[in-house]
């Protein structure tokens, strides 16, 4: 698969242990390299110290939009060499969360390249990174 | 004749006054006399004269000025020229200014009684009419007196009301529309095309444009202004008698508040959402995980994943019968049995419960109370609950090898009991959300602290529902001290001398 030679580590940060550990299994069963960190900041330190190829979290850890801050951080430290951000959440649309990615505006705005509900399909999750290279 | 019809006599002639008056007062009028114009008018604009006989000729003010100034004044009275230069143009003018006969002179007294006469039946038929316009008059003023009203009432009522026509003009309005609609200004025949929100418009215009003997009404929720005015405008036609649709009439309604409360409970279910999302979420990735043949796992890590679970799941029921609870709570009509109850006792028993944990966490619980007693009338459940939620908090937010007191003192008025643990604090914005629902203070220390952030939630209520309050001081990394103040109702019972309240249901 030609994804796997763009993306050897995705950076997994969720503060729910359960999840990070469902995904970091299932990613790594796909045959990712995962790393992982339990809040935004902490998961600021392993971006830094890691450099990982592709990252996903969580939108609501320590703070409502912590998911937010970092992939925000992310992007603007990897301008010149783009990596895919996802954030993740199950605080949907449907449940009041008034944003989404629909549009090229919106993902400039929130500085992600997608928002991905929960549960997360990796299938789903792997076709999202896959288009980011293809676009 | 029983009443004496009042005649004023106005004449520079001494003679012809005195001799007319005579002649009259033996016929029975009420006779009065002016010796010059100047008097007459005086006389006559003062008082009011059924007659008055005016010479036309006077040195100071001619006869017909004087008439002129009865007609203006005294308009019922009836007024007679009499001269002795009759001529056919003087004739003319005194009709002409109003006068009722113009009398000649010499006159005999036979001409002068006839003339008189029927100037007096001028005069009843000219009071009578004045009185039927006066009473005209004051009908009218009923009737415009009735529709002030009406008008008042539809201006001081809440609901704003407005009335088209069938070419949309503005028949009628009241003060509250203008700040529902949130309108400056607006007057009666104003063409309310630009004036209404748009789909109102087009609303009363499919009304208006309807099949003209259709009864159709339509109801619409428009926000006015962003987050702020919310109306509700019901539109319906207005018919004449025949049925027939010639307007439209708008009711509207503040609904402001109620979309305030719609919304505060659309937060409050999405948060409850998201919240029992979460752990299901979970659960399902598990079992997927541990169905997926692809993913190869050994049976204690398949056991561990189970046993995950079950623990997110029963954290879910217990965050369902919290919601359940508030909910419970709530309602205005709760059924609560209350009585007596002894703290002292319930709270040793909710602390013997918790002795597993206390072990686990190497935590050093101590209670002290001065009284022997401490008689709470209240539901024992909902005292159960609300120590249980304080020291199990006071537990699981502790460092391990911490202390914790329970402390009851009782300030005369309240009951004070005070939950001092040795934990992990607050800092001074979460003191502030500590109440909110959801609120669960995050940081490195409460990872993986089990909780479905209503505990406090449900405290708050409880204390509240007894009239009691709550306080919290808290230093971060130090350690909390959540005071509760129930009130001590045995007090108040003496002082109002309602004694007897155990086992009464509320």
């Amino acid at each position: 698969m030609e994804i796997k030679e763009k993306i050897k580590t995705i950076l997994l940060v969720d503060d729910d242990i359960d999840l990070l550990e469902q995904n970091k299994l299932l990613l790594e069963t796909k045959g990712f390299e995962v790393i992982t960190a339990e809040s935004g900041e902490e998961g600021w330190r392993v971006f830094k110290k890691q450099q990982p190829d592709a990252a996903i979290v969580d939108l609501i850890m320590e703070h409502h939009d912590s998911g937010f801050v970092l992939s925000h951080r992310i992007k603007k430290h990897t301008k010149d060499k783009p990596i895919p951000v996802f954030i993740l959440t199950s605080a949907t649309y449907d449940t009041g969360f008034k944003f989404s990615t629909a549009t090229d505006e919106e993902k400039e705005w929130i500085h992600c390249d997608g928002i991905i509900n929960k549960p997360v399909a990796v299938s789903e999750l792997l076709t999202k990174l896959e288009n980011f290279f293809e676009s | 004749m029983n009443y004496q019809p009042s005649i004023l006599i106005v004449d520079d002639e001494k003679g012809l006054r005195n001799g007319t008056k005579r002649l009259l007062e033996n016929e029975g009028y009420s006779v009065d006399t002016a010796e010059n114009g100047t008097e007459g008018i005086q006389k006559g604009i003062t008082n009011d004269y059924d007659l008055a006989l005016i010479d036309l000729r006077m040195p100071d003010v001619d006869g017909l000025d004087v008439l002129t100034a009865f007609r203006k004044n005294k308009p019922e009275t009836v007024c007679f020229i009499s001269t002795a230069f009759a001529s056919y143009d003087s004739a003319v003018e005194s009709a002409h200014l109003g006068s009722f006969a113009y009398i000649p002179k010499p006159f005999t007294p036979e001409e002068l009684l006839q003339q008189l006469r029927q100037g007096y039946n001028r005069r009843k038929l000219l009071l009578e009419s004045k009185n039927l316009k006066k009473e005209r008059e004051k009908n009218l003023f009923e009737l415009a007196f009735e529709k002030s009203r009406l008008n008042t009432i539809v201006q001081s009522i809440n609901e704003g009301i407005l009335i088209i026509n069938s070419k949309y003009e503005v028949v009628y309005f009241n003060s509250a529309l203008l700040r529902l609609f949130n309108i400056n200004e607006l007057r009666v025949s104003d063409v309310v095309t630009e004036k209404l929100p748009a789909d109102l418009f087009e609303t009363a215009e499919k009304l208006i444009q309807s099949d003209l003997k259709s009864d159709k009404s339509f109801t619409k929720q428009i926000e006015m202004k962003a987050g702020e005015l919310f109306v509700e405008v019901a539109i319906n036609h207005v018919k004449d008698p025949h049925g027939f649709t010639v307007g439209a009439i708008f009711v509207v309604n503040d609904i402001s508040e109620l979309k305030k409360i719609e919304r505060i409970k659309n937060q409050f279910v999405s948060m409850v959402a998201h919240e029992l999302k979460t752990p299901i979420v979970a659960v399902d990735g598990f079992i997927r995980i541990i169905l997926d043949k692809s993913i190869k796992l050994d049976e204690s890590k398949k056991t561990e994943f189970l046993k995950r679970s079950v623990s997110r799941l029963s954290s879910m029921i217990t965050l369902v019968n919290d919601l359940l609870d508030i909910s419970r709570m709530e309602l205005k009509n709760k059924f609560r049995i209350k009585n007596d109850i002894d703290l002292i006792p319930l709270i040793q028993s909710i602390i013997n419960s918790f002795e597993v944990d206390f072990k686990a966490r190497k935590l050093n619980i101590r209670f002290n109370y001065s009284t022997d007693r401490v008689l709470f009338f209240a539901d024992e459940n909902e005292i159960n609950r609300l120590f249980t939620n304080l020291i199990s908090n006071a537990i699981k937010y502790n460092k391990v090898g911490g202390s914790i007191l329970v402390n009851i003192s009782d300030s005369g008025n309240f009951y004070i009991i005070e939950i001092i643990d040795s934990g992990i604090g607050l800092r001074e914005k979460e003191r502030k959300q500590l109440f909110e629902e959801f609120f669960r203070a995050k940081n490195s220390s409460t990872r993986g602290i089990p909780g479905t952030g209503l505990g406090l939630t449900i405290v708050k209520r409880i204390v509240e529902n007894y009239h009691g309050k709550i306080e919290v001081e808290s230093e971060y990394e130090k350690g909390s001290n959540f005071k509760i103040y129930l009130p001590n109702y045995k007090i108040s019972k003496q002082i109002t001398g309602d004694g007897n309240g155990s086992n009464s249901i509320n």
